[in-house]
């Protein structure tokens, strides 16, 4: 009973908050930027009326470039079943932990590579080349900082690490967390094809990552590919707020009641990054692409520094 | 509770050491030189709540005013008109690229905490671990100095170096008598200004401050 509500909780907050997301940062990026601004539910029609249309598939593509959206959408949501978006009902037994996070995010993004070479545009191929580079230099320091908490709470189950994060005090005014803190909000722009390393409102060739990659797609299969985009980066958020600033703690009951608290709490916590995700996206500008690397290192030195000082302050004082 | 502030505030400082490394712009460079003099005057500041609430003293508290008026609001302000007056606004060549220059700085970190384990009583008492995280912001600010070949690089390295000894100093001995702090700060502010002004000269004379060409000197 436990496990289906589990499943039935979170692959609808997830779901139904992913669109939002988007929306919402957009929304704050023309607020700041003194526009109008698109609805916040703009990305729910704009999927709405994709589904209704019918897709257009090159003649030349092969089965990969019709299986892909439903792999990387696939993907997308086991990997948010990896992360819970609530520690008060947890299933019994939690097949998976981070590692297996990463590396079904990593089959998303190899088949979405894959489809984009499909097609031999050129567009696509320069898009998962480059995609390529981005995670290539960005999967080290979502490992490390992962494990970094991970050895803290001596086990490698994202719902154990949130249960002993939420039992260590307020855990953000400690030195490792505070390192991983930053070296996975790096990691949340760079997999969410955020401004300083992708621009997403944009289809300039000399800048384009993750759209190069889903330029030749249209009707449904483009919805499932960019739902699936929205739900990564919807995943990475909850990873960070839910590990680094836990909430349940403070819920002294349990129920029905208990549990609505929670999720709004998380809401709430959603809606704070986001403002610090739109916030980066106007005080910076696109990086050039050979200047990812730099940004990508001080992202990794920052999860290896995070290590570091686990083990220089002792780990039993964490 | 001092205690857990001054440790993310160590790693703080540490933190920009490394965010200096890994930026090419000059006016980059003096924004997270103010970052960091921030971080130093936030530990002065409760370094000095404590001791004025244990001891009743409250030199650390005019010292933290001093790091705020010199390293915060004057130094970076004269920096920047010294970069105002000169056309480099990007550095442009390294002695490595960046990636490599900043794992080189994690080896420096690593290096200073083997250096530093072999002290006596390290982590007891006065001489705690946050220690160790000021030394490597000296080690990083020596890194940073060599890397750089503009003259303005240069001074933001020396001033690099100067926080990193002062917050060992200052984290270590539990605060220096006032008149040192006052030495410091004297002998610091006069360093940036002659070498600011030098800057301007070398600027002049040269048309550049890439202080490769201060090599044609020879005679």
């Amino acid at each position: 009973m436990n496990n289906l509500i589990y499943i039935f909780l979170q692959a609808l907050t997830i779901l139904m908050l992913a669109p939002l997301v988007n929306g919402l940062i957009r929304k704050m990026k023309a607020f700041i930027q003194k526009r109008q601004g698109a609805s916040i539910f703009q990305m729910y029609y704009d999927l709405y009326k994709l589904v209704r249309k019918g897709s257009v598939v090159s003649e030349v593509s092969s089965w990969i470039f019709k299986a892909t959206p439903y792999i990387f959408f696939a993907s997308a949501l086991v990997a948010a079943m990896l992360v819970p978006v609530s520690t008060i009902i947890l299933p019994k037994h939690i097949p998976g932990d981070f590692i297996v996070l990463v590396s079904v995010l990593g089959l998303g993004r190899f088949f979405m590579m894959l489809a984009a070479l499909d097609t031999a545009s050129t567009f696509g191929g320069m898009g998962s080349s480059r995609e390529a580079m981005v995670s290539t230099l960005i999967e080290p320091t979502i490992l490390v900082s992962l494990f970094t908490i991970g050895l803290i709470s001596q086990s490698t189950s994202l719902s154990q690490i949130m249960l002993t994060v939420q039992g260590a005090g307020f855990p953000l005014a400690h030195p490792v967390y505070i390192m991983v803190f930053l070296a996975l909000l790096i990691v949340i722009i760079a997999e969410s094809a955020r401004i300083p390393i992708d621009d997403p409102s944009t289809h300039l060739e000399l800048t384009m990552i993750h759209e190069a990659m889903i330029l030749e797609y249209s009707g449904r299969h483009l919805a499932l590919m960019e739902y699936g985009a929205a739900i990564k980066q919807l995943v990475f958020m909850t990873l960070l707020v839910n590990v680094l600033v836990p909430h349940d703690q403070i819920i002294a009951f349990t129920g029905f009641l208990a549990l609505f608290l929670s999720l709004l709490i998380y809401f709430f916590k959603i809606l704070i990054l986001t403002g610090i995700i739109a916030l980066i996206e106007i005080n910076t500008v696109k990086f050039r692409l050979f200047s990812i690397p730099n940004m990508a290192a001080f992202a990794f030195i920052l999860s290896f520094l995070g290590i570091l000082q686990y083990f220089i302050l002792g780990g039993s004082n964490v | 509770m001092f205690d857990f502030l001054l440790e993310t505030l160590s790693v703080l400082i540490l933190l920009s050491a490394f965010a200096l490394m890994a930026n090419k712009r000059i006016s980059s460079y003096i924004r997270t030189f103010r970052i960091q003099s921030i971080s130093i005057a936030l530990a002065a500041g409760i370094m000095g709540i404590q001791s004025s609430q244990a001891e009743g003293r409250f030199d650390f508290l005019i010292v933290c005013l001093l790091i705020v008026a010199l390293k915060v609001v004057y130094i970076p302000h004269l920096l920047h008109k010294t970069y105002a007056n000169v056309k480099y606004k990007v550095e442009k060549d390294f002695i490595l690229n960046i990636p490599i220059m900043i794992i080189i700085c994690c080896g420096l970190v690593l290096f200073s905490y083997f250096a530093l384990a072999s002290i006596e009583g390290l982590g007891q008492g006065l001489l705690n671990l946050q220690f160790v995280n000021s030394v490597s912001v000296i080690w990083i600010g020596l890194f940073f100095m060599i890397s750089r070949k503009k003259a303005i690089g240069q001074i933001i390295g020396f001033l690099v170096i100067e926080n990193g000894l002062y917050i060992a100093a200052m984290l270590s001995t539990n605060g220096m008598p006032l008149v040192v702090d006052l030495g410091i700060f004297l002998d610091m502010l006069t360093a940036v200004m002659i070498m600011g002004l030098m800057v301007f000269r070398i600027n002049d004379k040269f048309d550049s401050i890439d202080i490769d060409k201060l090599n044609h000197l020879k005679g």
